[in-house]
């Protein structure tokens, strides 16, 4: 196990304690806390690994989400059965935009995927019959118990998130580790060379997406039992923002930087009870901000002040030239 | 009937062709993607409300003045946030995620900044234009044959400011190799700030005339943002026909689409053609492949 792997041991110790220690209201927040850092963590595999800017990833959590919720509100599905169904989908329907968008360069992916984002939306706040429009779904149940495990009380489900997000962050790590995730690496930093010395350039970023949507769609199957309630408008442009918002705060190229951000951007606002009429501005400021300034995000400024030794060994995954 | 949805469809394309030329202007001349575009628009659209407003004037001569304050605004924009990660960057990925992430912030900064200011109410703007127009079966307010005339105007104007003066060819040459440019002593940042003020003035006319057909509201960048990303795409990037063109487009298509298929999902078909587009033409309708 490497090192941040273990640094990483007493956080996960005290997310699994807290529960148990910390009231109803602080189990809610670091809920919610927990499945935005499952979708920052999906947009980071994207931007920082297949280093493609999705302004449409909040489609993917969407098609989960709904899908999931209208099979079992609609046809009787349950969670557990509904969920397979819904991951399917929306990993289908990553490679086909991602085999119609990726081939194009530049800001093409960023506003198909803009446009993609928002036929989605569209067709949710339309289609009233099934989706009953920009009302919203409502009354979505808690999972089903499974294995004899029971997510109807507020710490049941957090520790189904929570359970959720170690498991895809160990796979992400495992995968950005392995063969695919250095050939990622190597496509992202020259596509051209990539090519060249025989990475399937295509076959590789159209995997990156759908493996990064997969991801996202975990996060939308949890997104509705958690909310209740589903609606068309918190699907737009910005939930995608936020993710980004996230990444770019905790860390671009990092897995734990994005988590990093969800925590910062979701958690502590929150808990200082900022008003949430200010919370837009304030991320907006922070974007321009970190871009600017600190181009790495908290990740790179902790290891910027902390630790000098370690920054000529600098992760691989790390985009060329942000070190600056 | 038909005759009436192409007119009706025609209007609307007007507006469309005008929010997508400033959008594209600035893609072609430097290639950023941005996407405070539609927030400049909404401002630029309570430049005209608050000054009609306070000096008590003519929708008229209110605009002009709106146009100048908001093309001012773009081209400090530009300087204060955009300048600063356009030197710093080295690899395209980082420069093209640098500079989408500044617009962005300027996107949640501008629209904030519109709802503490002018609050979140939409207000309407009276261009005291009255009265309808009938021609043949067509029958259309004068309020909006004003809209596409001012529109012709514009384009006009664009037209001889790029082809018919000494900055609009520096502009070209900037659009076609900035590196080139600058050999032969153009001072690009300058040249990319005169293009946001351009921008800028487009955008404050697009949003101070839909606000004279719908109202006047922070909300009111979002779509047309949206619009102009699906015409340009159509038309092809950093294309001024195209923009034009593909405006047209798509105000055609959606109102055709919305009164013959499916009212609801009158959107959805504008990027439906998009798509197929894509599918056909990568780099859009008048764009030249990509290199």
């Amino acid at each position: 196990m490497t090192r941040p792997a273990l640094l990483l041991l007493p956080v996960l110790a005290a997310l699994f304690a807290a529960p148990s220690l910390l009231g109803d209201y602080q189990t809610y927040l670091l809920t919610l806390t927990l499945i935005w850092a499952i979708l920052a963590m999906s947009m980071g595999l994207v931007l920082g690994f297949v280093g493609q800017i999705n302004l449409g990833q909040a489609a993917f959590v969407a098609i989960a989400a709904y899908l999931s919720s209208i099979l079992r509100l609609r046809y009787g599905f349950g969670f557990w059965s509904a969920a397979p169904i819904a991951l399917a989908a929306v990993v289908l329907s990553a490679a086909a935009v991602g085999l119609l968008t990726l081939r194009l360069r530049g800001p093409f992916f960023v506003l198909v995927m803009l446009a993609f984002a928002e036929v989605v939306r569209l067709v949710i706040a339309n289609w009233q019959d099934m989706t009953n429009g920009p009302l919203g779904l409502r009354g979505i149940q808690p999972p089903e118990p499974l294995l004899g495990l029971r997510f109807d009380s507020k710490a049941g489900f957090y520790y189904l998130v929570l359970a959720v997000l170690v498991l895809s962050s160990l796979a992400l790590m495992r995968l950005v580790r392995s063969r695919t995730g250095r050939m990622l690496v190597a496509v992202r930093e020259d596509e051209i060379l990539a090519e060249f010395v025989g990475i399937p350039v295509m076959r590789q970023k159209v995997t990156g997406l759908c493996i990064g949507a997969s991801v996202a769609g975990l996060g939308g199957l949890l997104l509705g039992p958690f909310l209740t309630v589903l609606a068309p408008n918190q699907f737009s442009l910005f939930a995608s923002v936020d993710m980004i918002v996230m990444v770019v705060v905790g860390g671009i190229g990092t897995l734990i930087g994005p988590a990093l951000g969800a925590v910062f951007l979701i958690y502590g606002p929150e808990l200082l009870s900022f008003t949430s009429q200010y919370r837009p501005a304030m991320m907006g400021l922070l974007l321009i901000l970190v871009t600017i300034f600190a181009p790495r995000g908290i990740l790179g400024l902790i290891q910027d002040t902390g630790g000098l030794a370690r920054r000529r060994s600098r992760p691989a995954g790390e985009p060329h030239g942000s070190g600056r | 009937m038909l005759a009436q949805q192409i007119a009706n469809g025609i209007v609307l394309g007007s507006i469309y062709a005008l929010s997508a030329l400033g959008f594209t202007l600035v893609f072609g001349a430097a290639r950023i993607v941005n996407f405070a575009y539609g927030e400049i628009l909404m401002i630029g659209a309570f430049f005209t409300v608050a000054l009609m407003g306070a000096l008590d004037i003519d929708f008229f001569v209110a605009l002009p003045v709106a146009m100048v304050g908001v093309a001012a605004l773009s081209a400090v924009l530009f300087y204060v946030a955009l300048r600063p990660v356009m030197k710093s960057s080295h690899t395209s990925l980082q420069a093209e995620l640098q500079i989408i992430l500044v617009t962005l912030g300027l996107l949640y900064l501008l629209r904030e900044a519109a709802v503490l200011i002018w609050g979140t109410a939409p207000r309407p703007i009276e261009m005291g234009v009255d009265g309808i127009v009938e021609i043949g079966d067509v029958v259309m307010t004068t309020k909006r044959l004003v809209v596409v005339a001012v529109m012709g105007v514009l384009v006009l104007g664009l037209y001889l400011l790029l082809y018919r003066t000494r900055i609009g060819k520096a502009l070209r040459a900037i659009a076609q190799n900035r590196e080139g440019a600058a050999a032969i002593g153009l001072d690009a940042d300058r040249i990319i700030a005169f293009v946001f003020a351009i921008s800028g003035a487009m955008a404050c006319a697009a949003g101070s005339l839909l606000g004279t057909l719908y109202a006047v509201e922070p909300a009111m960048g979002g779509p047309p943002l949206l619009k102009a990303f699906v015409i340009v795409i159509f038309g092809g990037l950093g294309s001024v026909p195209g923009a034009i063109v593909g405006g047209l487009a798509i105000g055609l298509i959606e109102t055709l689409a919305g009164a013959y298929v499916s009212f609801a999902f009158k959107d959805v078909f504008a990027f439906l053609a998009l798509i197929a587009v894509l599918l056909l033409r990568p780099a859009g309708l008048f764009g030249r492949p990509a290199s």
